[in-house]
């Protein structure tokens, strides 16, 4: 009950927004909250209002219904400008340097050209500060707009699939940047298809399906991190009552050769195995499973 | 306004195409009039002389002022294929910055260009004056000349906002003349208000008025003012009959309009 007592200081606050391009519907009624502090991921397969969403937060994209607010207030460019955003592509002048495209993105921002050089560092691109961005590589490009996003040290940070195009080593890099951020109590939104990437770095996290909001709350009671246990005995049906009637047991799920269930937490399987034995019931198998997110995932977004 | 004017400046002072262009323009005006002079059955020294050499000079000057018309194409169309525009929005700008961010900076080149001209003028003028004339006889020429630079480029803005692929919005800024000269037939067949003498490249383009014609029409109105009767109407007004002060405010007017109208269509639009 402790988070009760804290009052939530609301970052973005979405409320009821739509958008249509022609006819198709690419948001429908769309609601959320985000917090101070939240690593906010939105997940969705492709086409499913992500970028959208993040469109319409920064002004590119007009809603045709519903309003939103930034720290409280109405959207303007003094509120973005204190967002750090990666928003699909990288757009940078081909024929500038990383220097001279930040120092641009550094007037807009009211941010000091002192900075370049910080968020350089961190992206790994000083060395190449001085080349020109159209001999970058797509993972350099990528790496030099999560920079432009740092530039001014902002408290919030939107990135839309921030690992683009990234080899695995970039991935790993920029997900170790992001969990840092995080570490130092800043507010990330990100959207991502990838469920490893929102699962590895957010805390709480929306489903988004054809513009449609499916679930939202904290990551592990929406993609449930608990493990699963499954039993298989001679009598799947009597097994099946009998899980029942034991205590701290849910989430009990059968399958044609075994018995998925959850046990709530301070119950291991040795605990099942002797309550299940004292109603009569011997298993021939009982096993633990990593949880399933994939599946998990699948579940809710069909 | 001043950070815009430097975001402006950060984005084209290093970009090479910009320079390039400019370059050629600002030697072949000079070099190309020099030449003109040399082939004139009147001769260079009439032509070069002030205050003849404002009129003739900026004439030449604006077929240049297409190009310049042209560059600014290009570095509006940037923006929309580098989707730097979307990143500015998205890092803190707004629509209307964009406007008055491109408006400062076609100030600026139009500035510069008129400088450019003054500079020029000037020197052919001292060189090759021997008359009376002075320097500032006929500089107002100078100044029209700033206005119709501001006229390509504020079409050029509408035309790069609208079309947004650079290719396309040259195609179709090269073509405006063209085209508007057939609607200009069409509704001279339509209508004898003679508002087809009223449209915007035109106007634009008559700022700059050819020498030529202008020593013609003088000449046929004194000759047709010696030859009136009493009793007689007036003669018939001919060709490019819009005196040039008037020409200046339509065309001002249409400036302004054309920044409007660009602003709104920014502000309707998604920006992808």
């Amino acid at each position: 009950m402790y988070h009760k007592l804290y009052k939530l200081t609301a970052i973005l606050n979405i409320n009821g927004i739509s958008k249509t391009y022609g006819k198709v519907k690419a948001l429908n009624n769309l609601s959320l909250q985000i917090n101070q502090g939240e690593v906010f991921g939105i997940l969705g397969p492709n086409g499913s209002g992500k970028t959208t969403t993040l469109g319409i937060i920064l002004d590119v994209i007009k809603a045709n219904s519903g309003t939103f607010t930034w720290f409280g207030e109405e959207p303007k460019k003094e509120s973005r400008q204190k967002i750090g955003s990666l928003l699909e592509t990288p757009n940078f002048y081909p024929y500038l340097n990383a220097r001279q495209n930040l120092s641009i993105a550094c007037k807009i921002k009211n941010v000091d050209d002192s900075d370049i050089d910080r968020v350089l560092d961190i992206v790994n691109l000083l060395t190449r500060a001085d080349s020109k961005f159209k001999t970058y590589s797509l993972g350099m490009k990528q790496r030099l707009a999560l920079g432009a996003a740092l530039l001014g040290n902002p408290d919030v940070l939107l990135l839309d699939e921030p690992t683009n195009g990234l080899d695995p080593q970039g991935i790993a890099e920029v997900r170790t940047i992001i969990k840092n951020l995080a570490a130092e109590g800043k507010t990330i939104i990100m959207a991502s298809h990838i469920l490893d990437e929102v699962e590895k770095v957010c805390t709480h996290v929306a489903v988004l399906k054809l513009g449609n909001l499916l679930t939202t709350g904290p990551i592990e009671t929406v993609l449930s991190k608990q493990e699963q246990v499954y039993v298989v005995a001679d009598d799947l049906n009597l097994l099946k009552v009998t899980l029942g009637q034991i205590d701290g047991v849910s989430n009990i799920k059968a399958s044609t050769s075994k018995i998925y269930l959850m046990l709530e937490n301070g119950k291991d399987s040795a605990y099942l195995n002797k309550a299940l034995f004292d109603k009569g019931i011997t298993l021939s198998e009982l096993g633990v499973q990593k949880p399933d997110l994939e599946a998990n995932f699948l579940e809710i977004i069909n | 306004m001043l950070t815009l004017l430097q975001i402006e400046l950060k984005k084209i002072l290093p970009y090479k195409t910009f320079w390039v262009i400019f370059g050629l323009v600002f030697l072949l005006i000079p070099g190309v009039f020099f030449a003109l002079g040399q082939v004139n059955p009147m001769g260079g020294k009439d032509m070069f002389s002030f205050p003849n050499v404002w009129n003739n000079l900026t004439y030449l000057a604006s077929w240049f002022n297409l190009l310049i018309g042209m560059t600014f194409v290009i570095l509006v169309c940037n923006e929309f294929s580098f989707k730097t525009f979307r990143q500015h929005v998205i890092d803190g700008q707004s629509k209307s910055d964009f406007i008055v961010a491109k408006i400062l900076l076609m100030v600026v080149l139009a500035t510069a260009s008129m400088l450019y001209i003054f500079i020029v003028g000037a020197l052919f003028g001292l060189v090759n004056t021997d008359n009376s004339a002075g320097l500032t006889e006929g500089i107002m020429y100078v100044g029209v000349y700033f206005i119709q630079a501001l006229g390509y480029m504020s079409v050029a803005l509408i035309i790069a906002t609208l079309i947004r692929s650079t290719a396309l919005s040259i195609i179709i800024f090269m073509l405006s003349i063209l085209i508007e000269s057939i609607v200009q037939v069409i509704i001279g067949i339509f209508s004898t208000a003679g508002i087809e003498n009223y449209f915007p490249m035109e106007i634009i383009a008559n700022l700059t008025p050819n020498p030529i014609m202008e020593a013609i029409t003088v000449n046929q109105q004194a000759m047709q003012a010696g030859m009136q009767q009493p009793g007689m109407p007036p003669p018939a007004p001919i060709a490019e009959a819009i005196p040039l002060s008037t020409n200046v405010y339509i065309a001002v007017a249409y400036i302004i309009a054309i920044w409007g109208i660009t602003y709104f269509i920014l502000t309707k639009k998604d920006i992808k």
